[in-house]
């Protein structure tokens, strides 16, 4: 695996669905087109989608999420227990009508814990020697989009699912993940169940870090995306204290069409794992300039010290052109490294610690060689040492902002 | 040899009877008695209910077989041209000669205005564009409001039942928004297409009163657009809604193209609550596009004057009729009153602009051919939409030739992307609520006074904004009975 910098940079998850892969997919919800078809179809996109992000510099990479018709169906078909009654589509990208038959429990056996999702890691592993993410969408999502009247309660459902991705989790650690997400698009929209979703949330992660490989833990919540639409609106204040309890390493929020107001929100509310910086603008075809990218960053660089910051787009690529979303992240990735240059010419020498995913009450510990984590072991500190410095901040990135 | 009569329900209309011998006969007796190869001729008839249009009772409309950079189908009608018969105003022409002398003409004693290309590039849209920009000076020549040309003689906006229904939705919308303290302090409404004012007036005085009612003083921190693209009609509404002194701090007017509502209203993205367009659609620039015989096609148009009526026009401008083409632009540039001044040699005031304008607007006809598409992808519909959006419309591979409203769609992607989450628009207008419709009936382009009328794609707009995550869905318009127009409704959908 290729070292990673500071401000490592990274895509959300989606990359541009392009109008004839769009054809192809419709075609195969349509009975027009065979699965195997379709699988060919989905590996060459992949591949492609691997190397345009390659040559664009990003650091961490992602399959696109090419092989799936949305952010909800492709995992919530496969979990057990959720039934779709009408399985064909008009159009690829619409939301099935799904409805909880029994609650979801994971497959047995084990093997099969992945819900075929470590297969698409796997096919994304085998092709790029770059640290590679993987999103999943989060239970608190998921159970938004299922009729259920099976549970009583309907954070069971929420919390059934989280246990059935936790297995998923588990197999994608394994086929050889290095930073998992947990995308949460619906949360926005229901402000008081933050606690449900964090709950959730640390039942996805609960078995994953303890056993096996390291991975990193990302937890991305938006405005919404659908169709390059907000869903919402609103602030990430109700994201607190709450998420504070989440175990995860990264929060991931779009800050590039909201505009960064919301900063300060984050960096008073005691969060002091790793961000993810939305600075380009998936909603708006105008590309951003390195420049205004390198501007972005400077100015959460005066709340967030930069080993805590990770560079990405505000969501998912999917609704741009290919043009335009390459375009927009070779500013991206110029930007930030603009950046780092600036802070590398002032820089003093690297000393700095972190905390880890379980927050505030985590020990703290130092850096590790960025091409050692998140495999090789870290090493405690006996003190805790200040991070919110940056102009102690090292070339290196934080454990949530690293890999 | 295919025939294609769409007014087929005519048959059986005592008002209007029509019969298939009188309608057809002379015209294949005409082709029969030509060199055309009677395989590859198609013959179809219409019912042209727009008194002021665009056709001859009898067009010959070639049918271009190469296409660019694109393979022949094998098993599709390949064929060479298209006969299309005016079955409204045939009874009183001899169609066996008016046929024979269209499959007959070579080269054309008309006056062309124009080179053949897609239809929205017409000058058709310039005097459409000079009709509402000079707007005051029609009327003054034609001595009624354009009000009073539509059918019915009043717009559909001013009805207070609509808008109170409209105005409580929003209402509710509001109330759950400010609920979760996620309500703008900024109440953003746009109406495009205003009218005299008084759909504004109506919507202003209704939330007003029910406002009051309320109690959560919406009114306050409302923001109502008025935007039109003719600065008088515009003159005309803010002076209607002026008349209720209280309401002019909440409204601003916009000249606007419909068509690019962005240009103006960019800085509203996802902000406006509701979105209101009454009788814009219609009149906005528009493609054809034909599936025949298992090829599609982008209809061709090119305007030209009838020779006889360019005689008559060009000696009423001193003109030779070879003159005429660089007199209507330059009308369509100028504007009336400064081609008085620019060419006094030919209309010696404004007035007579305007005379010469209309005359001209009264004669002017459209050719038609038929050119082949290469691929829907390669066809722009709009500067964000391509003509994929085409493909569920035209899939079943049956014939069919529809508008594809290119200005509408422009209009409406944009304008979609203006809503606010919990926005919505609603539109009243001619809408063809699905293909079929374009199979049986006319949809246009007609001339309403001095403007185009065409019938809206319904089906193209639903698609598009499914497409783009909202429902569109249509109704008749809930308030007026007798009337075409439909109500489309836009909301996110999920």
């Amino acid at each position: 695996m290729m070292p990673t910098s500071l401000l490592p940079t990274t895509v959300v998850g989606s990359w541009p669905v392009p109008e004839w892969l769009e054809r192809l997919k419709t075609d195969w919800f349509r009975s027009r087109m065979s699965r195997t078809q379709l699988d060919g179809v989905h590996d060459c996109a992949v591949t492609a989608a691997i190397k345009d992000q390659e040559l664009t510099g990003l650091d961490i990479v992602t399959d696109g999420e090419l092989r799936r018709d949305n952010d909800v169906d492709y995992l919530l078909a496969r979990i057990p227990g959720i039934a779709i009654p009408q399985p064909a589509k008009d159009f690829y990208y619409d939301y099935y009508d799904a409805r909880v038959r029994t609650s979801p429990v994971a497959p047995v056996p084990p093997d099969d814990a992945g819900l075929g999702l470590d297969a698409d890691l796997a096919f994304t592993r085998a092709r790029t020697d770059r640290p590679v993410k993987f999103s999943l969408t989060g239970p608190f999502s998921l159970a938004h989009r299922v009729s259920d009247t099976v549970h009583d309660d309907p954070a069971e459902l929420v919390r059934a699912i989280a246990r059935v991705l936790g297995g998923v989790a588990g197999a994608l650690r394994d086929a050889g993940a290095d930073v998992l997400q947990i995308d949460e698009p619906f949360l926005a929209g229901y402000p008081e169940q933050v606690g449900l979703a964090v709950e959730a949330i640390n039942i996805v992660t609960r078995d994953v870090g303890t056993t096996g490989r390291d991975v990193t833990w990302a937890l991305h919540v938006c405005y919404g995306n659908r169709y390059a639409r907000p869903l919402w609106e609103g602030h990430y204040d109700f994201l607190f204290p709450a998420v504070l309890d989440a175990h995860v390493d990264q929060l991931v929020l779009e800050f590039a069409r909201k505009g960064d107001e919301d900063l300060p929100v984050i960096a008073r509310s005691g969060w002091d794992r790793a961000l993810g910086l939305g600075v380009i603008d998936v909603k708006s075809h105008t590309v951003e300039t390195p420049e205004l990218v390198a501007a972005r960053i400077h100015r959460a660089l005066d709340l967030v010290p930069a080993e805590r910051l990770v560079i990405n787009p505000d969501c998912g690529l999917r609704h741009l052109p290919t043009a335009v979303a390459t375009a927009k992240l070779r500013a991206m990735v110029e930007g930030t490294a603009r950046v780092r240059e600036k802070l590398a010419s002032s820089e003093s020498p690297p000393t700095r610690t972190r905390r880890r995913r379980n927050g505030r009450s985590g020990p703290a510990t130092t850096d590790t060689p960025l091409d050692t984590l998140p495999d090789a072991p870290t090493t405690e500190t006996s003190a805790e040492t200040s991070t919110d410095d940056r102009t102690t901040a090292s070339l290196a990135p934080a454990p949530g902002a690293s890999l | 040899m295919l025939v294609d009569f769409r007014p087929h329900a005519r048959l059986r209309n005592r008002k209007t009877p029509v019969t298939v011998t009188d309608s057809l006969g002379p015209v294949m007796d005409a082709l029969s008695e030509s060199a055309t190869d009677l395989s590859r001729v198609r013959v179809v008839c219409d019912w042209v209910q727009y008194k002021q249009n665009f056709r001859d009772v009898v067009e010959v409309r070639p049918i271009l077989s190469s296409t660019p950079d694109a393979p022949l189908p094998e098993g599709v009608r390949d064929d060479d041209l298209e006969v299309a018969v005016d079955v409204r105003r045939a009874a009183g022409v001899d169609l066996r000669a008016t046929t024979r002398a269209a499959l007959e003409t070579r080269e054309t004693p008309d006056v062309v205005l124009e080179d053949w290309g897609p239809t929205r590039e017409s000058c058709i849209w310039g005097f459409n564009a000079l009709y509402w920009t000079a707007l005051e000076q029609w009327e003054k020549a034609t001595g009624q409001a354009y009000e009073q040309a539509l059918p019915g003689g009043e717009s559909d906006a001013r009805n207070h039942d609509a808008a109170r229904g409209v105005i409580r939705e929003l209402f509710t919308v509001w109330d759950g928004l400010a609920d979760r303290g996620a309500l703008p302090p900024e109440l953003y409404v746009v109406e495009i297409g205003v009218g005299n004012g008084a759909q504004a007036r109506v919507f202003l005085d209704e939330l007003r009163e029910l406002d009051v009612e309320h109690g959560r003083g919406y009114y306050r921190r409302l923001h109502y657009l008025m935007c039109d693209y003719s600065p008088h009609v515009l003159d005309l509404a803010r002076e209607t809604v002026a008349e209720h002194a209280e309401h002019a701090e909440h409204v601003s007017s916009f000249v606007m193209d419909a068509c690019k509502p962005r240009s103006v209203l960019a800085f509203l993205q996802f902000r406006v609550f509701l979105i209101y367009i009454s009788n814009v659609y219609d009149n906005l620039p528009t493609d054809e596009v034909a599936q025949l015989g298992g090829r599609t096609y982008l209809v061709e148009s090119r305007a030209f004057l009838p020779a006889a009526d360019a005689a008559e026009i060009a000696a009423s401008v001193n003109a030779r009729p070879d003159q005429l083409g660089g007199l209507v632009h330059a009308l369509l540039r100028l504007g009336p009153t400064l081609l008085a001044e620019a060419r006094p040699d030919h209309v010696s005031s404004p007035e007579d602009a305007v005379e010469f304008w209309r005359r001209t607007w009264s004669a002017v006809r459209l050719a038609e051919r038929y050119a082949g598409l290469a691929g829907l992808d390669t066809y722009e519909l709009s500067p964000t939409v391509n003509g994929e959006a085409l493909r569920p419309l035209l899939e079943s591979g049956a014939d069919v030739r529809m508008h594809v409203s290119n200005g509408a769609v422009a209009s409406f992607t944009e304008t979609i992307g203006l809503l606010h989450p919990f926005g919505k628009l609603v539109c009243h207008d001619l809408f063809a609520r699905d293909v079929g419709a374009y199979r049986t009936g006319f949809r246009g382009p007609g001339k309403y006074d001095g403007s185009v009328v065409n019938w809206v794609n319904g089906p193209l707009l639903a698609h598009i904004g499914r497409r783009r995550g909202f429902d569109v869905s249509y109704a008749p318009f809930a308030h007026r009975t007798g009337t075409n127009i439909v109500t489309m409704t836009a909301q996110v959908r999920d």
